[in-house]
């Protein structure tokens, strides 16, 4: 067994949930949403054994490239889906969800991602890319959920005023998109930012230098700060806060993927 | 001044700031900072003077941009300590709710009857709070009752946490900006450096690159030893991730290079006419040594290690990598230079000798060695234990926002003719789903209850 027969393995299984999954989306049994719900979390247990086989054989921590990063990236929002399934039961959002995860595994899986574990660049080697990475990719997991439960809100709500009533009512969709936020942020608070800025202050001498990539995390905390702040202090609910939701996770997204490729700056191995 | 005070006390103003300063961040992302006034022009033309001006070029350390976030820490500031005596006293001084109506208004709601009396009923639920971990108030007037059961009251302080903290950081932000120094310091095995504003000197003993089996860099190491008062005080091996601390002080392995100017070579010399004929000269920048059983001199007088044709047909060094190296040799007659050149250690075919008088040599650049420095930035940052606090108050304030959400339970109790009427209401800071079922389990236990 390798590890990359297990990644595949992983990415078949995740491919199966997601045509379960929409096979419940069309067809309304909910027998189809458990079997989907199952092929996840087989998927998210063969994809840990991979990545625990992928750390013990290069040695290092499972996402120093993009490839790796991508993969566990996929792998903390399984993780992340199936705590917020099992816990606000919202089986609707699964099809789209799993098209996000299915998503990044093709592009892991993309011939353009170099697979090879290469040696850890000395900057790399510490024992703070472990906390740094992980924490940060899953307090973003929890905003790609929320995400797609903001967007499945704009879809309900307009329905919902043309006197559509669906399983998932708009008003949950907007409350488990709070809750993911609620639990991604300060996650991503301490992951990104806190332990970034430790990590910065032991590797560059400095907690903060204003690279592209830690402005890029200050503004996405800053866009959910304001969700937050606009949604507890100022009452805002439904479509304006679903914006506010959907914005965010793209500043994430930008944040993780195009400044890579967009801007230049200290973070260019990541 | 009350206005001004009102003025900062309002949340619209906070989220105004938040967006300007999340655009402005943008911004600066957008334009590359702390770049040369040449680049600018290449890149924006006459933009560029603009871009200057309004302070673009170095974003997040103008002016304009502090203020920003001064205003943004007033506003914070304000808006925290004008809400936090109410919030204090409803923390820790709660007034008991006597009137039923105010209950009622509550979003979360119930009540219920018992045959019992007011102070067995009274018992009995207060039995169930404790086991759910509330803490209770209580006071009795005759045929009535009122209680307040809280828990996790500190979560109601979480938000005050949060900004605390990043008051404090912006705090610690500008002690390190303004009493802060870092300076980068260039030191060769054996080097003995003083460290400014310091007490100290500091001596590199050592300097080594390690490689993986593949050739990459795997780390450098520099070991340092700190003298103070002629004494060695410690030393260290620093590498990247793991620098030395000494007296406020701490020291980075930051870069590394070549001391080129004083390079010594290998250069072999041979004979067209005669492949049997082989000279291999030692030499370093600077020095002339004469070829043995020949009548000439060999002078080395330049090194570069990337050697490159500048516009004006000059040559220059393109990086300070060992990528193109090249010497200039000269060969002299007594008093008479007779060749002068380059010549590439990578391409030996490209040799550029030029000759006054007819020669059979040619040169070959065969080995060169240069000693490594190490380059370590020194820092002092007296705000950065003031930042780690900041830090540890905002994570300890979304651990209680977010994670230990403040409940709390008011309730009336009633008795009328030897039955007991109970009317309850609470209140969760979050997570409103999970304190309504748990609200209901108490509501339905008491109504269960024999």
């Amino acid at each position: 067994m390798n590890e990359s027969i297990l990644f595949l393995t992983t990415f078949i299984l995740y491919i199966i949930s997601a045509f379960f999954y929409f096979s419940f989306l069309f067809s309304k049994k909910e027998n189809l949403a458990r079997i989907g719900f199952k092929f996840a979390f087989s998927g998210l247990l063969i994809h840990t054994v991979a990545l625990i086989l992928r750390t013990f054989e290069s040695g290092h921590a499972p996402f120093t490239n993009m490839y790796e990063s991508l993969s566990f990236f996929a792998w903390s929002s399984i993780l992340a889906y199936i705590i917020i399934e099992f816990k606000y039961k919202i089986r609707k959002a699964g099809p789209y969800f799993m098209l996000i995860v299915i998503a990044l595994m093709a592009l892991a899986s993309s011939p353009l991602m170099p697979k090879e574990a290469t040696p850890l660049v000395p900057a790399l080697q510490s024992y703070w890319l472990w906390l740094h990475v992980s924490v940060t990719l899953l307090g973003e997991a929890f905003f790609a959920i929320a995400f797609i439960t903001s967007i499945m809100y704009l879809v309900a709500d307009s329905k919902e005023r043309k006197g559509i009533k669906s399983v998932l009512s708009s008003e949950k969709l907007d409350s488990v998109s709070y809750k993911c936020i609620a639990i991604g942020f300060p996650l991503f608070t301490l992951g990104g930012l806190v332990f970034g800025m430790i990590w910065a202050y032991y590797a560059w001498g400095r907690v903060w230098s204003w690279d592209p990539k830690e402005t890029w995390s200050l503004i996405t905390w800053f866009v959910f700060a304001l969700y937050l702040h606009t949604r507890i202090v100022m009452g805002w609910k439904g479509r304006r806060s679903a914006y506010v939701a959907i914005i965010g996770f793209l500043a994430a997204l930008f944040t993780y993927f195009g400044v890579n490729y967009v801007l230049a700056g200290l973070h260019s191995y990541a | 001044m009350k206005s001004l005070w009102n003025f900062f006390n309002s949340v619209k103003l906070a989220i105004f700031l938040l967006i300007i300063i999340t655009l402005s961040s943008i911004l600066g992302t957008l334009i590359p900072q702390n770049r040369s006034l040449d680049e600018y022009v290449a890149h924006y033309g006459q933009f560029a003077n603009l871009l200057n001006r309004f302070q673009l070029t170095n974003l997040y350390h103008s002016l304009w941009f502090l203020s920003l976030l001064f205003l943004f820490a007033l506003n914070i500031l304000i808006c925290t300590l004008t809400r936090f005596p109410a919030k204090f006293r409803k923390a820790f001084q709660p007034k008991l709710i006597k009137d039923k109506k105010n209950i009622l208004v509550l979003k979360i709601k119930g009540s219920l009857g018992k045959n019992w009396g007011l102070a067995k009923t009274k018992e009995e639920l207060k039995k169930e709070l404790s086991s759910r971990h509330y803490r209770l108030k209580e006071e009795v007037e005759e045929n009535k009752a009122f209680l307040l059961a809280r828990k996790r009251t500190l979560g109601l302080f979480g938000a005050d946490f949060v900004h605390l903290g990043l008051l404090i950081i912006l705090a610690g932000g500008i002690i390190s900006g303004f009493g802060g120094f870092r300076k980068n310091l260039t030191l060769s095995e054996g080097d003995i450096l003083d460290i400014p504003n310091a007490e100290f000197k500091l001596r590199l003993d050592k300097f080594e690159t390690e490689y993986y089996p593949d050739g990459n860099v795997r780390d450098w190491k520099s070991t340092l030893t700190v003298i103070e008062n002629e004494k060695q005080i410690l030393s260290k091996i620093i590498e990247v991730n793991h620098p030395l601390s000494y007296r406020g002080f701490v020291f980075y392995q930051s870069s590394y290079g070549w001391n080129w100017t004083n390079t010594s070579v290998e250069i072999w010399v041979k004979k067209r006419k005669d492949p049997s004929f082989l000279r291999k000269i030692d030499i370093t920048v600077g020095e002339r040594v004469r070829l043995e059983g020949e009548n000439i001199q060999i002078s080395f007088i330049h090194f570069i290690p990337d050697f490159v044709l500048n516009e004006k047909n000059e040559a220059a060094t393109r990086s300070l990598q060992p990528n193109n190296p090249a010497a200039f040799i000269e060969g002299w007659e007594g008093d008479e230079k007779i060749i002068s050149g380059w010549i590439f250690a990578k391409f030996p075919d490209f040799s550029r000798i030029h000759s006054e008088k007819e020669t059979d040599l040619s040169f070959e650049l065969k080995n060169f060695k240069a000693s490594q420095y190490s380059g370590i930035e020194a820092a002092k940052d007296p705000g950065v234990n003031i930042i780690w606090l900041g830090c540890t108050f905002l994570m300890i304030g979304l651990a209680f926002a977010f994670y230990w959400p403040s409940r709390e339970i008011k309730i009336i109790l009633e008795e009328t003719q030897g039955k007991t009427g109970v009317t309850a209401g609470g209140i969760a800071s979050k997570n409103r789903e999970d304190f309504q079922s748990e609200f209901d389990e108490i509501m339905t236990s008491l109504r269960r209850l024999r």
